[in-house]
């Protein structure tokens, strides 16, 4: 299947972020008008390559690159290296960002890993909430990649290429599948209290495909999108009034001069109206339980001092957020959470995020469980990269304390959607420098990812500049033992 | 209508000769050349091939051509020995000479196969494309003889006089429609795979000095000046006004299309202004359009058009498209570039001035190599200083380097060649004739540029400076003035001396009290006169310190450039020197060694079939909202065919003769009929489901982002007319900021909040929402052509946006000024300004409606838009029309 530009499974489909006719005169008016009529209906599935087990997935991105041996990965024979210097063979061929080779030394854990669940999952005692979940989460520990600086290696972990400008897994999907919700984008990012990313927009970006794929901003309070709310003075009854006679002229001039434009310009206006009376009302947590609240932790106390004060309550909203957004049938959520880019003050740095994200992630797993959202709902849980073995001596460190950035190999997790739980995946070798066992490379999570959705990794493609472009560029091989129905 | 007439038409206008027989040159042997179509009824001969072939094989003699007969039917069955002793020779040979034999196709009109006549044009229209010696797909070549008897990686491909145990038989026998070859594509039909059985059953005669040449793509083609249809039936509504309605009018006959009427003038004066200007015409200028009928008005209002400062702020935003023009690094961090737009301003004066497209050209991609190169032609190699930056700590600075070099090789090619080179930057390129040397020997022009920032304080810079300076100077020697009145009496001269040196040199003069000893502080106004001379001392205008971004040619440490084995810039593979790919005409350096100057020539060379069809194919998109190619930057084999091969080649040509004058290439279209049809796709009674692609209609579509901005800021009243200069920063909510890092957005004051939309400040990492909202690119690659969405956002962003909002505030607010009481007058004036004619009585009672129930709303409501009930009501009304689909859309 070589996709055409909009619709790769050759399905007619009108929604939220695809209504355009886009081409000039290409779809027939009397097609149009008859799809006017589909506003109302049913939506339809879309075609896939496979049986899709995942329907919707909420991507939780931990900015920065957290240091997988004082979470995932317990390394007790680092441990025993601690202080000593690493083998000169396995320095040669390797780049750091900041890290001086000569001098660097091996750093141990601090932390206490114990064994949770059913299936014995060693987990950091930073993570008390999400032991309690381990057996429906399979843990990637050789998950590997090139790119050891941040946007390089985000733009690879979102996009499948660490140049700027390429479509993100969001967008793909999006572009693969068609959206699911008539009242809300299906592909939505949300940062974390202000915190700004690397890459900015660019991190949900439809790079080269059509815009319409790109994800959209929300933030989790106010009007949650921007240029939803009227502008000042302009109520409900108004905009509703004014909306009717848009439609009123665009009809007479659909009739006057027949492009087929004009109908998807009065279905994008009818959208938009409808848009400003539900998104609001997913802001709403008045329905929520207080139980629900408390299980998220939206009333925590924020104790930090320092800039980052909020974040506890902001990052736990977007987590539920994140929910209500899955229910109401948005297939694509990425919540980022920034930053995990702990060079120095390792130990507390993790201590503090962990603190932030550890509650409300554990919620949301357990949320989409119980209310039977799980088994379609992939849940995805990683960052750029991992961190070195070695303590970071960057040039002006008085101590060291850190971690510096490694890509070799790092830790991820899977949860939901198709993904085989309570299973670790791969090997990293005793000092976790590099992969001991079952590679996983980011391309071979991403064609993972997308046959979960029931899409061919090799061909989902768009053309552009002359080639036929994939998320997984010339490379991915799918990950069989993540999947609970192997391929 | 009548397909005889027009065939006749297309044949004679490429010069087909259909009996023509030719000689070599080197024996005088007859040779035959077979015909074949390439979907368009025409197809040429390939000097460009001929030439490479040549180069490759510099003992082979010049060719010579038949002077009118080149043009014609493609000839590619050569008669000549290969010359296969000689080891690193290309084992395609090259023909001396070529004949024409026939032009109508054949079929087997007789038991008898020929081979050059019935089985070669199957081959190379079929298979050669991929079986050729420089791909071989499968390990199969099927150019000639031996490497056919060779076989591929599956062993033999045939056996002679034995169809059964002929594997190539097999692979090309369809079944249930299918065939495994051509691969992807439709089988031969049944009376080919007939001459194949055929060929291989009378013994697989293949004579030895045949070699098959494989399909040439038709962008490769020289470029031939057609000659215009001449005797085309067109229908009265669509007068033939220039060569391009003759070409348009007889695709319409062949197709039996009738073309839609010529549009009103209200709207053809409306696409006018848009197209050229991208700003809606004020509706005096409409009326008077529209009373004045004479011929001449709108060639006149073209010429107006084209000399307005506004049209090389449009079409200098296409040219920023593909220019990925941007404002800041990319990457993490996105630093600012805080004068980037010296080389958008410098686009919108060389668009304005005319400067014909290849010197435009040449002093974009060489300004700097020129005889004592002028600034403006330094500054014009800031187009490629556009490209993405990545400045990350602790990056690998020599990977970023190469792939922004990567990143001007695919921008050059896309953008003058109409070439996907990036498809080579890993391998040979998989569809298109360019191999993965080639790509480097091209990244080698652009391997030793160093970036410069050359000092380029604009002329009006220093003007504002000096006006500036001068109200400072006349408020300063005022406060000097008032300083003398306190000084001490008995102050000695060389105590004056220091004074007069202090206060004239301001910038040393740090603190008032270093020269306090010499006056009366004591007395009263002291104090304030001190505070505000200290105030105004710092307020000193700054002198302005400009630097472009420019290109400079690195004299020392000159870098070797290698291909990078699978796009790797540290897995260097063969050296290579500059040059450019072998398909296309030969570089003709000033010397031994090639530099981006010989490129940017070359690239104009007469024999150059690309650069014109594509740079006049970009042209005619703007004007059509598509090209005559549909794929801009994609003139290879995977991009979409022309869809009036003649018409293009016809204006490639014209640009050429009309000295690559971009003013008169739009001119010489705008004033065809073509240009100015109805774009109603009813306009013709049962032809609305039909395509366009043969433009029996204009075409319709919305405006671009930053258009949609300025027709709402010039309907408004609002809009600041100021060209060029620097970017500016509309309002916008910090929870869009802040997804960057530090990002820092100081908005513009005053009427600067109102520039066109090209001016916003692009930040890539923090694009401005509502541009990208509208398809602006994001301006990491080259854009050649912006996609046009239609999505609920976009309504959401008309509707709801401050700007917007605030436009039609402005406009609601003047017409309710203007026409108080009479509701109906004050709605048909915002009518005609917005859209340009007035409205029909539907549409009047319509608005009228929504106008008296808004402000009944209002009325019972407490709070109210922009004050006053009648003004808020007037602004709903305003609103309505600016969100209305024929607003945003050039019709």
């Amino acid at each position: 299947m070589t996709a055409s530009n909009h619709n790769p499974c050759g399905l007619q489909r009108r929604d939220f972020f695809t209504s355009s006719a886009s081409g000039l005169g290409t779809a027939a008016l009397a097609s149009l008008l008859q799809e006017d009529g589909l506003l109302a209906s049913e939506y339809q599935l879309p075609l896939t390559h496979i049986a899709p087990a995942a329907k919707r997935c909420i991507y939780l991105f931990m900015e920065g690159g957290p240091s997988q041996m004082d979470l995932f990965d317990p390394k007790p024979r680092l441990n025993e290296l601690d202080g000593q210097p690493m083998p000169e063979s396995l320095l040669n061929e390797i780049k750091f960002a900041f890290i001086q080779k000569e001098s660097a030394r091996l750093m141990g854990s601090p932390r206490r890993f114990r064994r949770h669940g059913e299936c014995g999952m060693d987990l950091s005692d930073l993570l008390p909430h999400l032991s309690t979940c381990v057996d429906d989460i399979a843990f990637v520990r050789s998950m590997h990649c090139e790119q050891f600086n941040h946007l390089p290696g985000q733009l690879m972990m979102l996009s499948g290429s660490a140049l700027q400008g390429w479509p993100t897994l969001g967008s793909w999907l999006n572009y693969g599948l068609g959206s699911e919700s008539k009242n809300l984008p299906s592909y939505v990012a949300m940062t974390t209290l202000g915190r700004g990313l690397p890459g900015g927009a660019s991190s949900w970006s439809s790079g080269f495909l059509p815009s319409q794929h790109s994800g959209t901003l929300f933030r989790n309070q106010g009007s949650p999108v921007l240029n939803l709310a009227n502008p000042p003075g302009i109520s409900r009854d108004v905009q509703s009034r004014s909306l009717q006679t848009i439609n009123e002229l665009n009809r007479v001039r659909l009739n006057r001069v027949g492009n087929p434009e004009v109908a998807s310009r009065i279905e994008a206006y009818e959208l938009a109206f409808r848009m400003q009376q539900t998104a609001p009302e997913l802001l709403d947590l008045s329905g929520e339980s207080k139980a629900t609240l408390e299980a998220y932790g939206l009333d925590r106390a924020d104790t930090a001092k320092d800039t980052t004060a909020g974040f506890m309550g902001s990052y736990a909203r977007n987590c539920l957020l994140a929910r209500r957004m899955i229910e109401r049938g948005v297939r694509f959520v990425t919540l980022f959470l920034s930053t995990w880019d702990h060079h120095s003050h390792l130990d507390s740095g993790l201590k503090r995020y962990t603190q932030i994200s550890d509650q409300p992630v554990t919620a949301l797993l357990k949320d989409l469980k119980q209310r039977g959202l799980l088994d379609e709902t992939l849940v995805v849980w990683g960052g750029e990269f991992g961190r070195t073995p070695l303590g970071e001596n960057r040039v002006n460190f008085k101590t060291v304390t850190g971690r510096d950035h490694h890509p070799y190999s790092f830790s991820m997790w899977l949860a939901g959607g198709g993904v085989k739980g309570g299973q670790v995946i791969g090997e990293t070798d005793e000092i976790g420098w590099g992969v001991a066992k079952d590679p996983v490379h980011v391309h071979d999570l991403h064609a993972t990812l997308l046959h979960l959705f029931g899409l061919d990794h090799k061909k989902l493609t768009y053309r552009f500049q002359g080639r036929d472009f994939r998320l997984t560029d010339v490379a991915g091989n799918l990950v069989d033992q993540l999947l609970q129905r192997p391929a | 209508m009548n397909k005889a007439i027009y065939l006749k038409l297309h044949l004679s206008s490429r010069g087909y000769s259909n009996n023509g027989a030719f000689f070599s040159p080197e024996n005088g042997d007859p040779v035959t050349i077979l015909r074949q179509q390439d979907g368009f009824g025409h197809s040429a001969l390939i000097p460009s091939l001929i030439s490479w072939a040549a180069r490759r094989h510099p003992a082979i003699p010049a060719l010579s051509f038949p002077p009118n007969g080149i043009g014609a039917t493609a000839a590619r069955v050569r008669m000549f020995q290969p010359r296969m002793s000689q080891p690193n020779l290309c084992p395609i040979l090259v023909t001396t000479a070529l004949v024409l034999a026939a032009v109508q196709n054949r079929s087997v009109a007789s038991d008898v196969v020929d081979f050059q006549r019935d089985v070669a044009p199957i081959l190379q229209t079929r298979c050669l494309s991929c079986h050729n010696e420089r791909d071989r797909r499968g390990g199969l070549s099927l150019q000639f003889m031996r490497s056919v008897q060779a076989g591929g990686e599956s062993g033999a491909v045939l056996v002679p006089g034995d169809v059964d145990a002929s594997y190539l038989l097999g692979l090309i026998l369809p079944e249930d429609g299918v065939a495994e070859m051509p691969k992807g594509e439709a089988p031969l039909d049944a009376s080919q795979i007939a001459v194949v059985r055929k060929w291989i059953e009378s013994g697989a005669a293949w004579p030895d000095d045949v070699v098959l040449e494989p399909p040439v793509l038709w962008s490769l083609k020289p470029i031939h000046r057609p000659n215009v249809p001449d005797s085309v039936v067109v229908p009265a509504q669509f007068p033939i006004r220039n060569p391009i309605d003759a070409f348009v009018a007889a695709r319409h006959a062949d197709a039996e299309i009738i073309p839609a009427v010529g549009t009103d003038r209200r709207t053809l004066i409306r696409r006018l202004h848009l197209d050229l200007t991208g700003l809606p015409p004020r509706s005096e200028t409409v009326e008077a359009f529209v009373q004045n009928t004479a011929a001449a008005a709108y060639e006149q209002l073209v010429d107006d058009l084209l000399s307005s400062p506004h049209y090389g702020e449009q079409w200098g935003r296409y040219w920023l498209d593909l220019a990925r023009y941007a404002d800041s690094e990319g990457y993490l961090g996105d630093s600012e570039r805080p004068h980037a737009w010296v080389y958008r301003e410098w686009v919108i004066n060389a668009i304005n001035h005319d400067l014909p497209f290849d010197q435009f050209t040449i002093e974009q991609l060489a300004g700097d190599l020129l005889n004592a190169p002028t600034l403006e032609q330094k500054i014009a190699t800031g187009f490629h200083r556009n490209t993405l930056r990545n400045t990350e700590a602790g990056v690998d600075l020599e990977l970023y380097r190469t792939k922004e070099i990567v990143d001007r090789v695919n921008t050059t090619g896309m953008v003058w060649l109409g070439l996907t080179l990036g498809c080579a930057e890993c391998h040979d390129h998989k569809n298109d004739p360019i191999s993965q040397q080639e790509f480097y020997q091209l990244y080698a022009f652009f391997n030793n540029t160093d970036d410069v920032g050359v000092p380029a304080t604009r002329p009006w810079q220093i003007a504002e400076h000096n006006d500036a300076m001068q109200i400072w100077q006349t408020q300063w020697d005022e406060l000097l003035q008032q300083l003398q009145q306190f000084e001490m009496k008995d102050l000695t001269a060389e105590q004056k001396g220091e004074l007069m040196t202090k206060l004239h040199d301001p910038g040393k003069l740090t603190e008032i009290n270093a020269i306090e000893t010499l006056y009366r502080t004591k007395e009263s106004g002291w104090k304030e006169l001190t505070t505000r001379v200290e105030k105004h001392n710092k307020n000193r205008p700054v002198q302005p310190s400009t630097k472009a971004r420019a290109f400079a040619e690195r004299r020392k440490d000159r870098r070797e450039t290698f291909v990078h084995v699978r796009g790797a810039y540290n897995r260097p593979g063969d050296k290579v020197s500059c040059g450019t790919p072998a398909v296309l005409p030969p570089l003709r350096a000033r010397s031994a060694v090639p530099d981006r100057f010989d490129l940017a020539r070359w690239l104009f060379d007469g024999d150059n079939p690309l650069t014109a069809r594509v740079a006049v194919n970009r042209i005619w998109q703007q004007l059509f909202g598509q090209g005559l190619v549909a794929t801009a930057n994609d003139f290879g084999t995977q991009g979409a065919p022309p869809t009036h091969p003649l018409l293009l080649d016809w204006l490639a040509t014209e640009y050429r003769r009309l000295g690559w004058s971009r003013k008169a290439m739009i001119r010489l279209i705008v004033m065809s009929s073509s240009y100015r049809l109805s774009s109603s796709s009813n306009s013709v009674a049962g032809q609305q489901q039909a395509g366009n692609q043969l433009l029996w209609r204009q075409n319709s579509y919305r405006v671009s982002a930053e258009s949609i901005r300025d027709v709402h800021l010039t309907v408004s009243g609002l809009l600041d007319r100021t060209t060029g200069r620097k970017g500016i920063r509309p309002p916008l909510p910090a929870f869009v900021t802040e997804v960057g890092r530090s990002v820092k957005w100081p908005v513009s004051q005053g009427s600067e909040r109102y520039r066109r939309g090209m001016y916003i400040f692009f930040k890539r990492t923090v694009p401005y929402p509502m541009l990208m909202t509208f398809d602006a690119p994001d301006a990491t690659v080259s854009c050649s052509r912006r996609e046009r969405s239609n999505t609920p956002l976009q309504a959401l962003t008309l509707l709801n946006d401050p700007v917007f909002f605030e436009c039609a505030q402005a406009l609601g607010v003047e017409a309710a000024q203007q026409f108080v009481e009479k509701p109906r007058e004050a709605i048909h004036m915002i009518f005609r300004r917005c859209l340009g004619r007035p409205p029909v009585e539907d549409e009047l009672n319509y608005l009228a409606a929504a106008h008296d129930e808004v402000l009944q709303l209002m009325e019972g409501e407490e709070t109210v838009a922009g004050g006053e009930n009648r003004s808020a009501a007037m602004t709903a009304v305003a609103r309505i029309v600016m969100n209305l689909d024929e607003f945003v859309t050039r019709d």
